[in-house]
């Protein structure tokens, strides 16, 4: 490696050096100049900051965006599409920044609002890379600034709760991940997927191969919160503060299923086995379809039976998982990432209508957003355009997504072998709709109880969930919009 | 048995004791030492790999054993302080005691 | 001598074994100080197994990064908090069976993929810190620069998380 080496590093991550500049000026700043001002101007300044730093870093991606480079074995690997999931995950930040304004849930919202430039960081190094080490280390990045974010409402001890298990949950996933990774090394003697994929095949079907795959799988099928991996996540999404849960919810299960998605497809594509109708042999096509089943399955019946919202949110989300995890057996990246952002969009734009309801009037239940169209038109109107998109209901964008996983799952093989897999999506989706419409009759049908006022967000707030509505519409609306970035 | 199976026996059983370590114990931080153990196991492994491997020279293994410990440091700092967060609403580390969310 | 290092390896894998059963699973004390003081007797028969294979620097780095500064502060967590002894835990019996019987699967799997592992070609190579070093901060600046950022959210959060709310 030569000087001209370390420029060129140097020059392709110019966007993660921008993200990771903006975390050191929002923390110089709350602390040099902020610390006699009040909690709601210190996160307003923090978040404007983090906007500033994250709109000059996505300046730069799109300026740089026909770019392709594959430095150092693999530790940098960049491609337009990397490039457009990470202008989607600065997007997805910016948004959760601004949830910090909503509710006074911790008095260092700087320091909480450099941890979501970091994590950022972390989910931008993960989706540009083909090493299994940088793998792990973004990944563990990633984690760590999630577990403290979770726990960063000192006040609530169910903040902490929800962090301790998030953590414990992922300490375990991590060593899992870790022990995998060390079996793919010994089968292979190396951590870099192409050169993996070219050596793995000679070992299909070997005992080892297997276990080192159902270890990296269970791995991540925690971070994209599928079952069995799934324990963590309602008491998660319900004990961390909004911001946090909203990030968990949109930019980590993004980033996770990028990277799951290409060391699958790149990392392992000679061992993929089988999943198909009677024709099942052991692989990680197998094993992913068993967690994707399980995940529509459980994830929505369990949120059939729930009563408050944000629980609600997370049993929806590993009932979503398992649809995405459809994209990834049927290979297919753009559906993947279709799905992923798209899905992302909606879950950060209900926990920024979540955020605004529980800070105005302090319940968490469905029932609290009863008679919501009198109290706030703009937040009724936002929230029916998310609930009917992770419905699936068209012309939304959550239509689409589940419309092109699906039809990748049932492209592949011969003769429509994952039809079963499918069709049970399908079932699972029209089992959705009825607890997703249970929310809307709140919204709209419910009257509106006595003695409650209007409801209104901060006036960004409120701008930027009218644009995530409306982000949802026009890519729902054409989805060539998104997807042709994505190829 | 050859030297490389021997440590990946090892490494396979002291996987399995972290893993039942950490499944079982009550308190935090020594569900935290069972997750410590697995990650030592899987270091063995790599170091054992590394070492009857194709391609030693290239220290591949020696180097992700060194960002693991590295990474695990931190995850167990951050864990431990994640314990004291809950001591102070809870009065213990205990994990079933610190469970007010059902559903 | 070849007896000699298959010697080593019996009796620090016996080691490590026992003392990382004696960490999870105690049957004499349940006080959460002794898993801890087991744990650093894991470590360190690991550290030796480190060192039968080659990897000293890794070895060195063990025993002073695990044994040394996390086991320090387990320690000094658990003493600060002053927790007893861990309550005996209602057995449940079923659950217990089913854990035992899921560990064991688990241990048998991965016990019986192991011996299936080919062995391959026996070079000769030390993990020495000079070769670490240079490729360190060549081939692998980038994870290493990683790093920076994942301590520097570790700072951040276990600053916040553990200091007491000033009024």
């Amino acid at each position: 490696m030569t000087n001209g080496d370390y420029y060129q590093l140097l020059k392709l991550l110019a966007p993660e050096w921008t993200v990771v500049g903006t975390v050191l000026a929002i923390l110089f700043a709350d602390l040099q100049f902020w610390r006699n001002r009040s909690v709601a101007w210190r996160s307003a300044g923090a978040a404007s900051i983090l906007s500033l730093g994250f709109a000059a870093a996505a300046g730069l991606l799109i300026w740089k965006r026909a770019v392709t480079a594959d430095l150092l074995g693999g530790t940098l690997v960049l491609s337009p599409t990397s490039q457009y999931v990470k202008l989607a995950l600065l997007g997805l930040a910016i948004v959760t920044a601004w949830l910090c304004t909503e509710g006074e849930f911790t008095k260092h919202v700087g320091e909480f609002v450099a941890l979501i430039a970091l994590a950022t960081a972390g989910m931008m190094f993960l989706v540009s890379t083909e090493n299994l080490l940088m793998v792990f280390v973004a990944l563990e990045l990633v984690s760590l600034s999630l577990y403290v974010m979770t726990a960063f409402n000192k006040r609530s001890p169910r903040s902490a709760e929800a962090a301790l298990k998030y953590f414990l949950f992922g300490g375990m996933a991590a060593a899992f991940t870790l022990f995998g990774f060390s079996f793919l090394y010994g089968l292979t003697g190396s951590i870099h997927l192409p050169t993996i994929a070219a050596k793995i095949s000679w070992h299909a079907g070997d005992p080892l191969t297997l276990v080192a795959i159902v270890l990296v799988v269970a791995g991540f099928g925690f971070k994209i919160a599928a079952v069995p991996f799934h324990l963590w996540a309602p008491d998660a999404y319900e004990g961390a503060p909004a911001p946090a849960a909203a990030f968990i919810a949109s930019g980590s299960k993004v980033a996770s299923f990028f990277v799951l998605g290409k060391l699958l497809s790149v990392g392992l594509p000679g061992v993929g086995g089988s999943g198909a109708w009677k024709a099942f042999s052991p692989g990680w096509l197998a094993v992913v379809a068993i967690l994707a089943t399980a995940s529509m399955i459980f994830g929505n019946l369990a949120a059939l039976a729930q009563s408050s919202l944000r629980r609600l949110l997370a049993y929806s989300a590993i009932a979503h998982a398992g649809y995405a995890l459809l994209a990834i057996i049927g290979g297919s990246q753009p559906a993947l990432l279709y799905y992923a952002i798209t899905y992302a969009v909606t879950s950060v734009g209900i926990f920024g209508v979540v955020a605004v309801v529980e800070n105005r009037t302090g319940n968490e239940d469905i029932a609290g957003l009863a008679g919501l169209r009198e109290r706030s038109f703009l937040l009724s109107v936002a929230l029916s355009v998310f609930v009917l998109s992770l419905a699936g209901v068209p012309p939304l964008a959550g239509f689409f997504g589940k419309f092109y996983a699906f039809a990748a799952a049932a492209k592949l093989g011969s003769s429509l072998g994952y039809w079963w897999l499918v069709a049970l999506a399908l079932g699972a989706s029209c089992v959705s709709l009825f607890y997703y419409l249970q929310v809307l009759k709140q919204v709209w049908v419910a009257p509106v109880p006595e003695g409650q006022g209007k409801v209104a967000g901060g006036w960004v707030v409120s701008i930027l969930l009218a644009l995530l509505a409306l982000a949802v519409l026009v890519t729902g609306a054409a989805p060539e919009l998104l997807i042709r970035f994505l190829k | 048995m050859t030297p490389l199976h021997g440590y990946l026996f090892v490494s396979a059983l002291l996987f399995a004791v972290g893993l039942a370590g950490a499944l079982t114990r009550r308190n935090a931080i020594l569900v935290l030492v069972g997750v410590e153990l697995m990650l030592n196991a899987a270091n063995l492994n790599f170091l054992a790999f590394w070492r009857y491997g194709p391609n030693p020279e290239a220290l591949t293994g020696v180097m992700f054993v060194l960002f693991a410990i590295a990474v695990a440091a931190a995850e167990a700092a951050v864990g431990l302080a994640l314990v004291i967060a809950i001591y102070r609403h809870y009065r213990s580390s205990n994990v079933d005691e610190a469970a007010t969310m059902k559903g | 001598m070849p007896a000699l290092t298959d010697l080593l390896f019996y009796g620090f894998a016996g080691l490590a074994l026992l003392f990382g059963f004696l960490c999870v699973a105690n049957p004499l004390s349940r006080n959460p100080v002794t898993s801890a003081m087991f744990l650093v007797l894991t470590i360190c028969s690991l550290a030796g197994l480190f060192v039968l294979l080659n990897a000293f620097f890794l070895a060195a780095v063990q025993v002073l990064v695990y044994a040394g500064a996390v086991m320090v502060l387990f320690l000094f967590v658990i003493m600060l908090l002053d927790l007893k002894e861990e309550e005996r835990r209602k057995l449940n019996k079923v659950a217990l069976g089913a854990g035992t019987v899921a560990v064991a699967v688990i241990a048998g799997i991965l016990i019986r993929a192991v011996t299936s592992a080919k062995p391959a070609a026996d070079k000769l190579v030390e993990g020495t810190t000079k070769p670490l070093g240079r490729i360190l901060f060549t081939e692998y600046l980038l994870p290493f620069e990683i790093l920076s950022l994942l301590l520097l959210v570790a700072m951040v959060g276990v600053i916040l998380l553990s200091k007491k709310e000033l009024k």
